[in-house]
């Protein structure tokens, strides 16, 4: 209650007036911070530019630096993979104006959650070259972002979930700072966590970047802060003036974004290099996601690997997959032979879908209705069993088999 | 075979027949009013008009026409809209017509519910497609799916949400909203009688920030508001927005004559002065409406007695095969239900309808013959609104109040010149609230910062913002206040409490389906959440298992009992400070703030309807302490008076102004407390203290300053009236019989008449 005794206390301080018209009045310059040079101090650098001033911080990497298992000149080979290949993915790229990005921000989401730091990485120069921007306080936030150069078009940024964090959130702040700042152009947009979920699908549990740097790339982090506290640093760095933890958030931001290039470079080679691979599940992965994304070919060249150098039980659900490729291109004798190979090892879920197929084929093409008959029973037997099922998708199931299972029947007869 | 009777036929035969006569205490007519009309407005455009016309309307009510001038001319009105006026056409017709001209033109429609925002908008697009014009209209609120919801933000011409949404969901994301804000023009207010209290406070500070919004954004939206009918529209549509309104008060919808009937259950124990059960009265008149064809809806007070009631009525159905004649309604039916009762009201196979207070807000089921009200629904704008849903455009109304034995209900019976008067409730809002205002504020400086000479709305806030920065949420550079918090403050305030920390209150019926009722402020759930207390919400009754009260959390179960729950609060009033103040001859009144040290201590069980005591129980809850305000009335102890004496008048009296007060402000009964002190620690006087239940207050007591005088001889005619002998729960509460305690409150009173 003291919360309250207090504000009641200041009831007096209130005080009305007839609401008055605010108009916008053209830019003014907003003064340095008091702790200017105390983050001076501290190793990092100041711009001033027509808004205010940014505090930066550049570090250079050799082409030949290793973060965690990866060589950041590996970065080009990745490119050329993709230059190589004609179709688009949401992955690919030309190489050219690619940017890594990340940000840290004050909060989650809405219009009071501030960017307060921007990390870019860039080739530049025969070496890396990370870029650091550091808002001064929220008063030089117009001169924070224009700083960044994000505006300019024709750029291709790689972020990491930076589809549904970062970049809306850089918009907001843009728009709220539009009068003055040139119009920010949608740049192209790879973002990695999207990818990372259809590769490592059923082999990672946690998708933070962190744990794929330890799982994957080689990489353990030493002396880091954790991410979620890195508003309370910043917010505490603008109240006390003192910047000493927030270097470590610089440096937390310099880490995601050297694994943003090292997880480009290590998704890049297991999706279009043919020796490259981990397990059957993540090629399985991989070819999958080719076909849904309608690169038939480069989806078959998958599961056509997995099959000659894995075991059928490993193999089955690519058997699965490659199914509905002939399937697809109407080659029913060879989708029949891959189902039937597919279906021992098959998880429950998939074996319904592969009695169906197999059902259809026998029915409609061989005419060997009996068997059609004993694949339809065995789906049936199945799916009462299957937890991850509602209630009305197993009624849709059922009803299914039991129309077919009937027509069979009459057939036979 | 016996034909049935007209309404006029049936009361000629009630006027003649001697039991009726006794239990009809008072008979009025409202005579039949013609319509009043208005051509079409000359600028109105064409695919509005064809809409219009295959909807056989030719020419508006007189009402529309004037909103629609006063709409176009961008002035910012309140339109008192009865049931089946036409109310949206109001703000409908000027939102088209602006979009027609000019395709980027926008409109926002705050609904007090989701539901009814969701039924609005099937009429709307319906509207919109007999005018075949491509005109994007959306609902946006929880249940908006995430694939469309860019394409609201972007293109929707009509936004149609509610309060909760907007301060959550909708501000707090402003800049994915520019199209919406930059061509804001205008903002309707539906219902805005329900926006009173803490929730009307609240939302006033949402649509203050809306404001601000569209400000930023270089717009400035018209208001336009309807409401039932209630005394202070305009001064409350003003407070709510901040605005100046015209108020278009005069409505051109056409009425056939209306026939009120007052009726009280015959006494049945004369002493404690208990009336047969108003729900068998509802039957018996129900079935004889029923029985000559006049199409009825009864209201009852919950989902249960909804349930008695109809289960009574199908006895009359029972034998005809599947027969629909007879169906209940209440709250949380699916829209596919209510569209088939709505149907059925209209091509006339249902003929008696049974419904809850569901009904009150804006759903559209059509005009019926007669409505039958159980009791008094709390306040005159419900009233109205209930009997409204009586009474085919031309025909003749039959309404009839049925008493219960509450105080209200049977003052209301007895004075029917309170209801049938022109003297409906004020709703009142208090944004003045400081702790209301302080978490607004929040949210505004959330949304965007504010500079060193801004005010918000009418506040003056410089102070204020200054104690945020202290608080570390803000901080201040040279020309602006900044949110510096990781906290999205939106998501901590509720709306629709005044608390800072409320009790969640979970429903645990079915185990493996646990969900969220509601939430209730802490010094409310200190006597209405405690463990065993019954706990009504929407008419359904529940009983609390278990009250967490360091996670603040209450489990409840529904149930099905005869009974509710009273708990007594021990309170310690100590006044921090004397705003106001009156002097009389025997009495002054005050108004001040009054600090409160509360604990509740024991509960009580009492039956419906005989408020027998049936059982009791203790209450183990540490105490709180609330900051509100107050007024309080304070007296020179009459001569030869003894203490005991005082002290029992004191509380007899204490009970039925308690039970007064929602009468002339309008509010609920459990936002205001009164305690009566016989040497009060600040004066050493005789008082009576009536304290708002909320922090802060919420301007209640506030308003009961203004009418000590005249509450004080309304409490002293009712009790004076009331039939009973020694105290009834209706007048001075329940007494023990013989100690005459009623005389001494009735002597009390008469002293302090206020001259």
């Amino acid at each position: 209650m003291s919360f309250e005794k207090n504000l009641l206390q200041m009831k007096k301080l209130i005080k009305k007036k007839p609401a008055k018209e605010t108009s916008l009045a053209s830019f003014v310059m907003p003064n340095p911070p008091a702790y200017l040079e105390k983050w001076k101090d501290a190793g990092l650098e100041v711009i001033e530019n027509q808004f205010g001033l940014v505090f930066v911080k550049k570090t250079v990497y050799s082409p030949q630096f290793f973060h965690g298992s990866f060589k950041l000149s590996h970065v080009f080979h990745a490119f050329k993979l993709w230059n190589q290949i004609e179709e688009q993915h949401p992955i690919s790229t030309n190489g050219q104006n690619v940017v890594f990005f990340d940000t840290e921000t004050t909060g989650l989401k809405g219009t009071g959650t501030y960017i307060f730091l921007s990390g870019q990485l860039v080739f530049k120069n025969n070496q890396f070259e990370l870029t650091q921007h550091l808002m001064a306080d929220p008063s030089h936030e117009t001169a924070f972002l224009y700083e960044t150069g994000l505006w300019k078009p024709n750029q291709t940024v790689i972020t990491y979930n930076g589809k549904s964090f970062d970049w809306p959130q850089l918009e907001t702040r843009w728009t709220l700072n539009r009068t003055y700042l040139p119009k920010l152009s949608l740049p192209h947009h790879i973002d990695l966590l999207h990818g990372s979920r259809r590769v490592w699908k059923g082999d990672l549990t946690q998708f933070k970047l962190t744990s794929i740097e330890v799982e994957k790339l080689g990489f353990k982090r030493v002396g880091d802060i954790p991410g979620h506290l890195a508003p309370i640093i910043y917010l505490d760095a603008v109240k006390n003036g003192d910047p000493h933890a927030l270097l470590k958030v610089l440096h937390h931001n310099e880490w995601d974004i050297l694994s943003l290039l090292t997880l480009f470079i290590h998704s890049s080679k297991l999706l279009l290099e043919e020796s490259y691979t981990e397990t059957a599940l993540t090629s399985t992965n991989i070819g999958k996601w080719f076909a849904d994304l309608k690169m038939y070919e480069k989806s078959q060249d998958q599961f056509d690997q997995i099959t000659s150098t894995y075991e059928k039980e490993e193999a089955s659900m690519a058997f699965y997959y490659i199914g509905f490729n002939y399937k697809r291109f109407n080659r029913k004798e060879d989708a029949y032979l891959s189902f039937s190979n597919a279906l021992l090892h098959l998880p429950l879920l998939f074996k319904i879908n592969a009695y169906e197929e197999l059902a259809k084929i026998d029915e409609h093409l061989f005419k060997r209705f009996g068997q059609a008959i004993i694949y339809s029973k065995e789906a049936l037997q199945l799916i009462d069993g299957l937890p991850e099922l509602t209630e009305t998708k197993k009624i849709k199931l059922r009803n299914a088999f039991e129309k077919r299972l009937n027509r069979l029947l009459k057939k036979i007869k | 075979m016996r034909t049935n009777l007209s309404i006029a036929e049936l009361l000629n035969e009630w006027k003649s027949d001697a039991v009726m006569k006794e239990r009809i205490v008072h008979w009025h007519t409202v005579p039949e009013k013609p319509a009043s009309l208005a051509d079409f407005p000359a600028d109105l455009h064409e695919s509005i008009i064809v809409a219009l016309k295959k909807r056989g309307i030719t020419k508006l009510y007189s009402h529309q026409r004037e909103a629609y001038e006063l709409a176009r001319a961008n002035q910012s009105f309140t339109a008192i809209t009865p049931t089946a006026s036409g109310k949206s056409y109001c703000y409908h017709l000027p939102v088209l017509q602006s979009i027609l001209e000019n395709p980027a033109s926008r409109a926002l429609y705050l609904f007090p519910t989701k539901a009814l925002a969701q039924d609005q908008k099937s009429d709307l697009h319906e509207l919109i497609e007999q005018m075949d014009q491509s005109i994007l209209s959306y609902t946006f609120d929880g249940d908006t799916a995430p694939a469309i919801r860019t394409k609201v933000r972007k293109a929707g011409h009509i936004v149609l949400t509610n309060p909760d949404m907007l301060h959550s969901g909708i501000l707090p994301h402003h800049t994915k909203w520019v199209s919406l804000f930059e061509n804001l023009k205008y903002i309707v207010i539906d219902e805005l009688h329900t926006y009173k209290g803490v929730f009307g406070s609240h939302v006033a500070h949402v649509i203050r920030r809306l404001k601000r919004i569209c400000t930023y954004y270089g717009s400035n939206p018209i208001f336009i508001c309807t409401s039932a009918t209630i005394s202070n529209p305009k001064e409350l549509a003003e407070s709510l927005t901040n605005e100046t309104h015209q108020l278009i008060s005069k409505n051109g919808a056409p009425a056939g004559i209306k026939n009120f009937i007052f009726y009280n259950p015959p006494i049945v124990h004369p002493t404690f002065g208990i009336r047969r059960s108003a729900i068998l009265e509802v039957r018996d008149l129900a079935k004889r409406l029923y029985k000559e064809n006049i199409q009825t809806i009864v209201f009852a007070k919950s989902r249960v007695r909804v349930e008695m009631l109809v289960t009574y009525l199908k006895e009359l159905s029972k034998k005809k095969i599947q027969d629909e004649s007879i169906r209940g309604y209440r709250g949380g039916y699916l829209p596919s239900e209510r569209r088939e009762i709505e149907k059925g009201l209209r091509n006339g196979t249902i003929q008696t309808v049974v419904s809850t207070n569901a009904l009150e807000l804006g759903v559209d089921i059509g005009q019926l013959q007669a409505c039958i009200m159980t009791g008094y629904p709390g306040n005159i704008a419900s009233a109205w609104q209930q009997a409204g849903r009586a009474g085919r455009r031309q025909d003749e109304a039959l309404i009839i109040y049925v008493a219960q034995s509450t105080a209200l209900d049977q003052y209301i019976v007895n004075n029917p010149g309170y209801l049938l008067g022109q003297s409906p409730e004020e709703a009142r809002i208090h944004p003045e609230n400081l702790i209301i205002l302080m978490d607004h504020l929040k949210c505004a400086s959330f949304e965007l910062p504010f500079s060193m000479t801004d005010q918000y709305g009418e506040f003056e806030i410089q102070e204020l913002l200054a104690y945020l920065e202290d608080e570390g949420i803000l901080v201040r550079t040279s020309d602006k206040w900044h949110w510096m918090s990781d906290r999205f403050p939106a998501h901590e305030i509720s709306l629709r409490s005044a608390s800072q920390e409320n009790v969640v209150i979970i429903d645990q019926t079915v185990p493996a389906a646990t969900k969220v009722l509601g939430e209730m402020d802490r010094y409310s759930s200190m006597t209405l959440l405690h463990e065993e207390a019954i706990y009504l919400h929407q008419g359904i009754q529940y009983q609390v298992e278990k009250l967490d009260w360091e996670e603040k959390k209450a489990f409840v179960r529904e149930v099905d009992v005869d009974y509710f729950t009273d708990a007594n609060l021990a309170v310690e009033l100590k006044v921090m400070s004397e705003d106001k103040v009156i002097e009389f001859e025997q009495a002054s009144i005050y108004y001040g703030d009054v600090s409160i040290l509360a604990m509740a201590t024991i509960f009580k069980k009492i039956r419906f309807d005989s408020h027998d005591n049936i059982g009791s129980g203790p209450i183990q809850l540490p105490p709180e302490e609330l900051h509100t305000s107050s007024s309080w009335i304070s007296f020179n102890r009459p001569k030869t008076w003894t203490d005991s004496m005082l002290s029992d008048a004191m509380t007899g009296t204490a009970t039925s102004i308690g039970l007064f007060v929602p009468l002339f402000v309008q509010c609920d009964r459990r936002d205001i407390h009164v305690v009566a002190q016989v040497k009060s620690t600040h004066s050493e006087l005789p008082t009576f203290y009536v304290y708002d239940s909320y922090p802060g207050g919420i301007g209640i007591s506030e308003r009961v300053y203004e009418v000590w005088p005249t509450l004080l001889e309304h409490v002293h005619q009712h009790v004076k009236n009331c039939p009973c002998d020694q105290g009834c729960p209706a007048c001075i509460g329940a007494q023990e019989a013989s100690i005459g305690m009623k005389d001494d409150v009735l002597n009390l009173l008469a002293y302090l008449q206020l001259r």
